[in-house]
């Protein structure tokens, strides 16, 4: 770790990671707990809870729920936020700042407010929105598509543009010069991005508060409900395949581009 | 899409570019505007006008299980949030919430800020990040649930102090229920956008400014407190501002964590709504809300540092 670091300071980076991290590494062991309840250190392990997860009906549909509205977000988050990072990566205006900082407002604004606010509209509109899928689609895309709009923007800050224009003073069309030049070297990017996109749909929680229905939750939610009286450990086996997908999603994010890059740009 | 839907936009888009190969790049200049109008719209339709409507509708006179905007205009609802101690506290508890946090979590995630700026191998700088980016992407009720089966009355903490013999079994040390619990909860949903805000300014400053002071004689230590901190100092602004925009907007950590005995404004406005049906009170406590957090959003903008790559 080189000598630049003083000791005081490693000492205290561990125990940071240690407060960050202690508690994911808590809830796979609950998940895997022996017990019939929740304890800590568990006594032995074992895969019933998991089981438990894998036969319940209320679980394992809030998971495939959470996974199916993910899915759907990431593709319009998508498509729309790639547009409008192009837009933004080419286009030089007053007030093109303000615009970025709009589109980008919704992850650092309360979700409890902008999910009150959708839910007092749909119903106040009746436009058959409220507590349905596609109410709660409408509010993961606002918070999904920054993340979008975030990467590829920084993938196109890493492109070279004047590779465009030469294939355009070449002959080739704007829209086939995007596609053949701009669009592969952006890809990763954009695939980075949507992995983002559904990330951050499959974990929401504030949004969903208001707009979800009783019947079908997405998994934040379920576990939260069930949560709030007491601890299940089937919840925790839950968590241990959020978990998983999470880690799963960053480790492909980082094949697909430098996270040092992404993460620490300037 | 298939090959063959490709190749007949191909010669679609090849064939409208001929036709307009003469036009001007004004042209192509305002067909760029076509990128951004979807999104645009989506933003107006949901996100404009229905935090519009809020606004408007908390200025309508209280009524119960009404949700449309009326014209009645009135102040009342104001005028009982800024009268009421009950409303006044939970307004001073968010801001006094969010103010702590994001000194406590400037504290706990600045050395790992550092460590990670200041490791120079690539593998191992990455599985760091890897590690922040997971935490941070991880569903809040998840972390959450972790941090109750350690802070629990019977959790990890209270079961080592009984083992201990410091605790009487029958009352176990309050780590939670309580705003102490919220605190902590908020650090670990926190920690992640700190350390992702710090890390990037840490890294941008010059060595030869560390070099120049260890050279001329100053300790680690020293050369830390008088070159590297100050230095970083627009990371600590802005991660802080950032930490306060979020923590003051977080319903699910006081939820959990405070078992709804720490009256956060987010939980006031989920009891109005929820439970009361007061759309136009509770309209008016996320108006408040969405003000304190757009404040320190507005101010973390103007500081100019986005430096987590856009994503925070």
């Amino acid at each position: 770790m080189g000598p630049k670091i003083p000791l005081i300071m490693m000492i205290l980076a561990i125990l940071g990671f240690t407060y960050m991290l202690l508690p994911i590494v808590v809830v796979v062991l609950a998940g895997l707990t022996a017990g019939e309840f929740l304890t800590f250190p568990p006594e032995g392990l074992s895969l019933r809870w998991v089981a438990a997860f894998l036969q319940s009906e209320k679980y394992l549909s809030a998971f495939f729920f959470s996974f199916k509205l993910a899915l759907m977000t990431m593709i319009v988050s998508t498509i729309l936020g790639t547009a409008v990072a192009l837009f933004l990566s080419r286009t030089r205006f007053v007030g093109r700042a303000a615009m970025r900082a709009f589109f980008l407002s919704p992850v650092v604004l309360p979700g409890v407010v902008v999910g009150f606010a959708l839910f007092a509209f749909y119903i106040s509109t009746g436009i058959g929105l409220s507590r349905t899928i596609w109410g709660l689609w409408i509010g993961h895309i606002l918070y999904s598509t920054p993340y979008v709009i975030g990467t590829v923007g920084a993938a196109l800050a890493a492109y070279d543009v004047s590779l465009e224009e030469a294939a355009r003073s070449l002959g080739s069309s704007p829209i086939r010069a995007f596609r053949k030049v701009t669009l592969p070297n952006i890809s990763q990017g954009i695939q980075a991005g949507s992995i983002f996109a559904f990330i951050v749909s499959f974990g929401q929680f504030e949004v969903s508060l208001f707009l979800s229905a009783p019947n079908s939750e997405p998994l934040p939610i379920a576990m939260y409900n069930s949560l709030r009286y007491q601890f299940d450990p089937s919840a925790a086996a839950a968590g241990i395949f959020a978990i998983t997908l999470v880690i799963a999603s960053v480790l492909l994010t980082n094949r697909l581009v430098n996270i040092r890059q992404l993460l620490e740009r300037q | 899409m298939a090959p063959s839907d490709r190749d007949d936009g191909r010669d679609i888009m090849s064939a409208a570019s001929h036709s307009l190969s003469h036009h001007s790049a004004r042209y192509q200049q305002h067909m760029k505007w076509l990128l951004v109008v979807p999104l645009a719209i989506f933003f107006v339709i949901f996100f404009v006008i229905p935090v519009g409507l809020l606004f408007a509708s908390s200025f309508n006179p209280q009524k119960l299980g009404q949700v449309a905007v009326t014209s009645e205009l009135t102040l009342d609802n104001y005028i009982r949030f800024f009268s009421r101690s009950n409303y006044l506290w939970a307004a001073g508890r968010s801001l006094m919430l969010a103010t702590i946090v994001s000194g406590i979590t400037l504290i706990v995630a600045y050395p790992m800020a550092f460590v990670i700026a200041k490791t120079e191998n690539p593998a191992r700088n990455t599985f760091l990040l890897i590690l922040v980016l997971a935490a941070m992407q991880l569903d809040m009720v998840i972390r959450l649930y972790g941090m109750m089966v350690i802070l629990g009355d019977n959790g990890l903490i209270n079961q080592i102090l009984v083992g201990m013999g410091v605790t009487d079994p029958e009352r176990p040390v309050q780590l939670m229920y309580n705003f102490l619990g919220v605190v902590f909860g908020m650090v670990q949903f926190a920690m992640p956008f700190m350390i992702l805000t710090l890390v990037g300014v840490i890294r941008g400053i010059d060595p030869s400014l560390e070099e120049a002071a260890r050279s001329l004689g100053a300790s680690r230590w020293r050369t830390f407190l008088r070159v590297t901190l100050p230095a970083s100092m627009p990371g600590i602004l802005s991660g802080s501002l950032l930490v306060f925009a979020l923590s003051i907007s977080s319903y699910i950590v006081p939820a959990l964590m405070g078992g709804f005995r720490v009256g956060v404004l987010p939980i006031h406005i989920f009891q109005q709504v929820a439970e009361g049906a007061r759309f136009q009170f509770g309209a008016t406590i996320a108006v408040i809300l969405f003000l304190l957090s757009a404040g320190a959003v507005a101010i973390y903008l103007r500081v100019g540092a986005r430096r987590s790559g856009g994503l925070a």
